[in-house]
């Protein structure tokens, strides 16, 4: 398994695939052309997917927290951030009061990225979409 | 009395250029190309506070802890060095 991302836009379709080199099964690095295709598509934006490695309800790291509030710092404006492992998805978003207080919630509406998002991390394990 | 590159850069120095707030601007004054990376976020906050880069309006709440820093020497097509500031993007 290695971890992998997806950029996603407000109509549910993907933006960008995110495979960089250097991907590992606990971690992706710091990416310039994946800021480059934030910020390009920054219009149309909803936010980020990324895989964690093995099975059960994910919860963001403190790498994950801050890439997330950098992220929104530098677009101005709020973000979902998905994060999947073999066989659940949650939704994080900003809760406040604090900069890097971000809540998880179940997803709504659709994430047709999500199987494809699996694929390319090398989940090997069966697929089923969260409740 | 040093050699002035184009766009008034020395040798040794870069055009620093910002991202924040969904806004994008060049720090009016030339930096140190090897400046550290503490150095140039905290040149780039006060500016940003200030109010002082064409292109970004004023936030005095800038925060630039989680921002780094790529660097581009000058090429044929852009003759000066760059510095940019842009929020980081791993995951853990």
């Amino acid at each position: 398994m290695m971890e992998a991302a997806v950029v996603v836009a407000a109509d549910g379709s993907v933006l960008h695939w995110h495979r960089p080199a250097g991907r590992s099964h606990t971690s992706l690095p710091d990416s310039r052309d994946l800021w480059e295709v934030i910020w390009e598509h920054r219009e149309l934006i909803a936010g980020i997917a990324h895989t964690h490695p093995g099975a059960g309800w994910p919860r963001p790291s403190w790498e994950d927290v801050t890439t997330f509030s950098a992220c929104e710092d530098g677009l101005g404006r709020r973000l979902s951030w998905w994060i999947a492992t073999s066989d659940r998805l949650r939704h994080y978003r900003w809760s406040g009061p604090r900069k890097h207080d971000y809540a998880g919630w179940f997803p709504v509406g659709p994430t047709p990225w999500l199987g494809h998002l699996r694929v390319i991390s090398g989940f090997n394990e069966p697929i089923w979409s969260a409740p | 009395m040093s050699e002035l590159y184009d766009f008034g850069l020395r040798p040794g120095e870069a055009r620093l250029n910002i991202t924040w707030n969904g806004q994008n601007g060049d720090l009016p004054d030339a930096v140190d190309y090897d400046a550290t990376q503490q150095q140039l976020r905290g040149w780039a906050e006060e500016a940003i506070r200030a109010g002082s880069i064409p292109g970004v309006r004023a936030d005095r709440g800038a925060d630039l802890s989680n921002f780094v820093v790529d660097r581009f020497p000058a090429t044929p097509a852009i003759p000066y060095a760059r510095v940019m500031l842009r929020p980081k993007t791993p995951f853990g």
